[in-house]
């Protein structure tokens, strides 16, 4: 677990909406390459070795669709080239890159979330919002292991019952559907005995209470407000106008300082991850017992 | 988590809440974000009418049996789309909306997908999917008594199957380009053919053979039990 993880889930969900819902709704490149490089990197430090590889796909995906919009869109004044009698802007290029890079940051920051807010976490936030709901989601996520193991022990079963084929592909097929149809009788029972159990322990009389590990501390408290007032000033020169980007037909855009404030409070809030770990890492090393 | 604790507070906030936010959004939001209003408009619809519907549920007073089904049938869906090439997940919706009604059609839709998302990746996609596996739901749910002829089950479920994909395309297209555009919207149609024909294809597979038997099951805990 890194030091973000251990945040308080709401917090962390708070984050991740903000930075994405950036990402998402600003068409202005300068955001997206803040938003992209600072996914990449937090991606590298939060994200376990095994996943790592798809970020591939990522860059396959992105070559795909930058190239998509100068061969569909001709607006913009720059020519490039011309194939098939239709002009190649670089405008329509440019927006290409920028609207495909926006893409691939926000896959970059779900990939990232996705390892963060595992489904006790999300569970957690749930809970909040309905209880009934939440019970619902960690029963349907236990009961797929629970799949699993009964499979096989039904297999077991009707292996030793001398029902099971395994001569040619379909008699294999109908031994594999009679399993099926075995385990969701026994599940459907199974369902029934334990809501009957949790009737009888008095489920749904009182109020639900659940218990959570998480607790909302202090500086959970400090990275919400720092989080809401860095997304809050980017959020108010995007509303403001101050970092319009024009694509079409020319590209246009000025920079101002209030531009600037937009861009580096966003910098701030994308690199908090990083930070965090760094702060981390050197508080590890620097903190030796002095004895 | 801050749960608020006093419930007529939280019937309060649900109600009045929520359609405020709607309205605000569609007020200052074509001002402000320009040309990705529809992208915008697209989540804040798709995020409320699920909250809307899971706040009606949580409201409402469920048996507890038929949450243990719901549940059941929700992992079976995610346990399903492991299968390679054909997932069963919107047969298993249909099912149950058929046999027990619209309103666990759409939770065990949302739900899957939600949750399926888990191991497969969540995305900024994943409202869209909760809603379109939970719409399929709700209106088999609807339907239920028509859809409980063979036939016409399978024709609703090769239509869902295409629908569900020319759905998402439109989201796709939005979110590429912040607005919709036809051109891209047929080229997205046109890549995704193998997909429709997946999904159709495994709608009406697996409703061919899993309907009566799963139906059966369905009912017979329906009748034995009084879910």
């Amino acid at each position: 677990m890194t030091s973000f993880q251990s945040f308080n889930p709401v917090v962390t969900a708070i984050y991740f909406l903000f930075v994405t819902a950036i990402a998402m709704f600003s068409s202005n490149p300068i955001f997206v390459i803040i938003s992209l490089i600072g996914a990449v990197i937090a991606y590298q430090l939060q994200v376990s070795e095994k996943k790592k590889r798809t970020q591939l796909y990522f860059w396959v995906l992105f070559i795909i669709l930058s190239l998509i919009n100068p061969l569909v869109s001709h607006n913009g004044i720059t020519v490039l080239f011309v194939m098939n009698d239709n002009p190649v802007t670089l405008e329509a290029l440019i927006y290409g890159i920028s609207a495909s890079a926006a893409i691939i940051a926000v896959l970059y920051w779900f990939g990232i979330f996705s390892e963060i807010m595992t489904s006790d976490r999300l569970l957690y936030v749930l809970g909040g919002l309905s209880p009934k709901l939440s019970l619902i989601i960690s029963m349907a996520l236990r009961y797929v292991p629970l799949f699993s193991k009964q499979a096989e022990k039904i297999n077991h079963s009707q292996k030793a019952l001398g029902l099971y084929k395994e001569d040619n592909i379909i008699d294999a097929l109908k031994g594999k559907i009679r399993v099926f149809s075995v385990m969701v009788t026994w599940t459907l029972e199974n369902g029934i005995i334990t809501a009957d159990s949790m009737s009888a322990r008095g489920y749904g009389i009182g109020k639900r209470t659940c218990y959570s590990d998480y607790k909302f501390r202090k500086c959970d408290f400090i990275l919400l407000i720092f989080c809401c007032l860095m997304f809050a000033v980017s959020l108010w020169t995007i509303i403001s106008g101050d970092t319009e980007f024009v694509f079409y037909p020319y590209i246009k855009s000025q920079i101002s300082i209030k531009a600037c404030a937009g861009y580096i409070s966003y910098a701030v809030l994308v690199m908090l991850p990083i930070i965090i770990e760094a702060e981390e890492k050197l508080k590890w090393k620097y903190l030796i017992s002095k004895i | 988590m801050m749960v608020i604790k006093n419930n007529r507070m939280r019937c309060f906030l649900r109600l009045v809440i929520i359609p405020l936010i709607i309205i605000m959004v569609f007020l200052t939001g074509k001002n402000t974000f320009g040309q990705h209003y529809y992208l915008l408009i697209s989540f804040v619809a798709a995020f409320f009418s699920l909250l809307f519907f899971i706040c009606g549920f949580e409201q409402k007073k469920t048996g507890t049996r038929r949450m243990v089904i719901i549940a059941v049938m929700t992992s079976l869906c995610i346990v399903g789309r492991f299968i390679p090439l054909f997932k069963p997940i919107t047969a298993i919706t249909v099912i149950t909306a058929v046999y027990l009604g619209a309103e666990s059609g759409f939770l065990v839709g949302s739900l899957s997908a939600l949750l399926s998302n888990f191991y497969f990746g969540q995305g900024p996609w994943t409202p869209f999917q909760m809603l379109a596996f939970g719409i399929i739901g709700l209106i088999a749910g609807i339907f239920s008594k028509q859809l409980k002829n063979k036939y016409l089950l399978l024709i609703y479920g090769v239509a869902a199957g295409i629908a569900y994909s020319l759905i998402m395309d439109i989201w796709t297209v939005l979110w590429y380009n912040r607005g919709f555009d036809l051109i891209l919207y047929k080229a997205a149609v046109l890549t995704a053919v193998p997909h429709i024909i997946s999904y159709s294809l495994s709608n009406f597979l697996f409703l061919w053979f899993v309907a009566k038997p799963f139906g059966d099951k369905l009912e017979r805990v329906k009748i034995k039990y009084g879910v």
